[in-house]
């Protein structure tokens, strides 16, 4: 329930449930002060009637000498409408104006309530310091502060009600225009779709504490976009790529049939078309492996490797490519690494099969091995021209190719061999940069260093 | 040698069949698991060829059959499927090897010979020899019509392997797995450039050739007429 409150009216009930306890709180304390305030007044009020009493009575000390001043103190005390009087001596009362209430017997200030009337008891000797002397009880009726005080609550509670309602209907209001910028967060978020991952919210109007969602947010939507475009362009691609040996696979078997020909011209188109299949084959084995690992699929094993070893023993493998290319092939330096053989065999092939393309006779590749305590780093890296600054982030892009001359009808690269390189390298945890000047073009792997 | 192809595309079946037929070997074809698992089982066949995928009982099925009766003969699987997963669980139930679609036929009957092979243990040979042209395992040399011919090591891998196999056109990923240990799909024209190396000193300066270039397939060593 208190779950799927909004935002907004969560924050103007806390609102509201604050104000009322503030001013219940203040009200409370008020209604504290003003009645000991009351309290210190009716103290003085009585002091000074006693004062007064004293004097009129001063040197009583018998019924009999208080019947002779009885006139003069019953004409003061009807000048006091709101005070009566006892007096008491020795369990005999001299005067008893009291109305028919139980009063309490100990000296000082006290209060009572009896029939919808608030009195102030007050017990004093007539003569201090005398033993014997006789007892007062004055009698002070406060029903007038009573009601004030009465009041007084009545209002506490109308300002607590009243003001919690205000803060309530004030809070919702703030609250709304407070999280008008989320919101708009939201109504960005429901407009994107497949066709609209273009629109981004606007970062610098947003107030600070959304500021870093909202980067966050464009962030994604920037991924997303991006991603998407590439798989849009991952598929026109494949179809591209697949048109040229399909139409040739076409025309060619097609003219073939249409007269009868010598049996060498029939092998000759077979052969032909065995090789545009192969390709094709091999095109869609790299996807599928492609595929596989966008979906995870790629689980590297973890031996341990002397990766000195395996650049050796790959070396090898393209030593003839390298010195048909006159280009000659350095390793240096040496690292170890869990790993799986097989991935990374591939993934150092295809960069030294690209480096060896790039590289003009005369040229050298080298491959360098590096191992510190955050982990292995190997470059491989080639003279040569070098790869424009445009190009570098597209290198790893499925089916991108640097030279746009080999693009149409190649027969041997699909332009896929640096992405599956770069998927074997993330398999393992790793990433996989390029830098290139004038000169020379170096790819970077750099592996984590295992468990 | 007997083969048993259980493989429900009837076209693939078909050019398997013909193919291995046309290699030498006594094949037979169905389409089902069903009539699969009964004919593997009462066959008496020295390989099997199995699609993971079939109706009635699926290649999975038909292999833990075979094996729980105690038959041992070598089994390929087939599959469009390249899940590691796949893989992971068909060596768990014992295939002995594992071609995924699609596949050059040259690469499949370059493993069934080799699943073939695996089980018969031929005595050590010494030498290798095709017409004029002999190999010393032992000695490591090489020699045509009498004359030493110098190789790398490399290069007398790759001969070796030409002439253990010889009349078998080899795929170029198959010399790249034996002769380099590289056992990766690639695209690169080394073992072109290895063979046309290899030619120059093999067979260059004789009139009969004898290593061959079969187009889209691999490279083949045997005697041609001229």
């Amino acid at each position: 329930m208190i779950q799927r409150l909004s935002l907004a009216s969560r924050l103007a009930l806390l609102f509201a449930a604050c104000t009322a306890v503030v001013s219940l709180l203040a009200g409370v304390l008020f209604n504290h002060a003003s009645e000991a305030h009351f309290i210190e007044l009716d103290q003085q009020q009585l002091d000074s009637r006693l004062v007064t009493l004293r004097n009129t009575l001063q040197g009583v000390d018998s019924p009999q000498a208080f019947a002779r001043r009885e006139p003069q103190l019953r004409a003061d005390l009807n000048h006091q409408p709101d005070l009566t009087l006892r007096i008491t001596t020795a369990g005999q009362r001299w005067l008893d104006q009291a109305p028919g209430v139980a009063l309490p017997e100990a000296p000082g200030l006290h209060s009572l309530q009896q029939a919808g009337t608030a009195y102030r008891v007050y017990n004093a000797p007539l003569s201090p310091g005398q033993p014997g002397s006789a007892q007062l009880t004055l009698i002070l009726d406060i029903t007038h502060h009573q009601h004030f005080l009465q009041r007084m609550q009545r209002l506490i509670w109308l300002t607590v009600g009243l003001s919690a309602l205000a803060t309530a209907l004030l809070g919702a209001w703030a609250a709304r225009s407070g999280l008008r910028p989320l919101r708009r967060m939201g109504e960005v978020a429901a407009g994107v779709s497949a066709h609209s991952l273009t629109q981004r919210l606007p970062q610098h109007q947003m107030p600070a504490e959304l500021a870093e969602l909202a980067q966050t947010f464009n962030a994604m939507l920037g991924r997303l976009d991006d991603a998407f475009k590439r798989l849009s362009a991952f598929s026109a691609d494949i179809a591209h790529e697949l048109r040229t040996p399909l139409s040739n696979l076409l025309t060619q078997t097609q003219v073939i049939l249409t007269q009868p020909r010598p049996l060498e011209d029939y092998r000759e188109a077979l052969h032909s078309n065995l090789e545009e299949l192969q390709w094709m084959a091999q095109l869609v084995n790299d996807m599928l492996y492609l595929a596989k690992a966008d979906h995870g699929l790629l689980n590297p094993k973890r031996e341990p490797l002397a990766l000195a070893d395996e650049v050796e023993a790959l070396l090898e493998f393209f030593a003839l490519l390298a010195e048909d290319a006159q280009v000659s092939l350095v390793c240096e330096g040496r690292a170890h690494t869990p790993g799986d053989r097989g991935m990374l065999r591939r993934a150092l092939s295809n960069l030294l099969e690209n480096a060896l393309r790039f590289t003009p006779a005369g040229g050298e590749v080298r491959v360098r091995l590096a191992d510190d305590e955050r982990g292995v780093k190997l470059t491989v890296e080639n003279t040569g021209e070098g790869i424009s600054k445009d190009a570098l982030p597209k290198l790893f892009d499925r089916f991108y190719r640097a030279d746009p001359a080999r693009r149409e009808g190649s027969s041997e690269h699909a332009g896929l061999g640096l992405a599956i390189t770069q998927s074997i390298v993330r398999a393992h945890g790793g990433r996989i940069y390029c830098e290139s000047e004038a000169g020379w073009t170096r790819f970077v792997i750099e592996l984590p260093k295992g468990d | 040698m007997k083969l048993l192809i259980v493989e429900d595309q009837p076209k693939t079946g078909h050019y398997l069949r013909q193919g291995l037929a046309e290699a030498g070997f006594t094949t037979e074809l169905v389409a089902d698991g069903t009539s699969g698992q009964h004919l593997a089982l009462t066959g008496d066949y020295d390989l099997l060829i199995l699609d993971v995928m079939l109706p009635g009982r699926d290649g999975w099925q038909i292999l833990q059959a075979v094996r729980s009766a105690g038959l041992d003969m070598p089994v390929l699987f087939l599959t469009a499927r390249d899940a590691v997963e796949d893989r992971v669980h068909g060596l768990e139930l014992g295939a002995d090897d594992y071609l995924v679609k699609p596949f050059a036929f040259s690469e499949l009957l370059a493993r069934v010979r080799s699943l073939l092979r695996r089980g018969s243990s031929a005595p050590q040979d010494t030498h290798l020899q095709l017409a004029d042209l002999r190999l010393d395992l032992i000695r490591r040399r090489v020699e045509r019509s009498g004359q030493r011919i110098d190789l790398t090591a490399k290069e007398f891998s790759l001969l070796e392997l030409l002439l253990r196999r010889q009349g078998e056109v080899l795929p170029k990923s198959l010399i790249a797995s034996q002769v380099w240990d590289m056992n990766f799909d690639s695209d690169t024209n080394i073992i072109e450039v290895a063979i046309r190396r290899l030619r120059l000193k093999v067979d260059d300066a004789f009139p009969n050739k004898l290593i061959h270039t079969v187009r889209g397939m691999g490279y083949v060593l045997e005697e041609r007429p001229t």
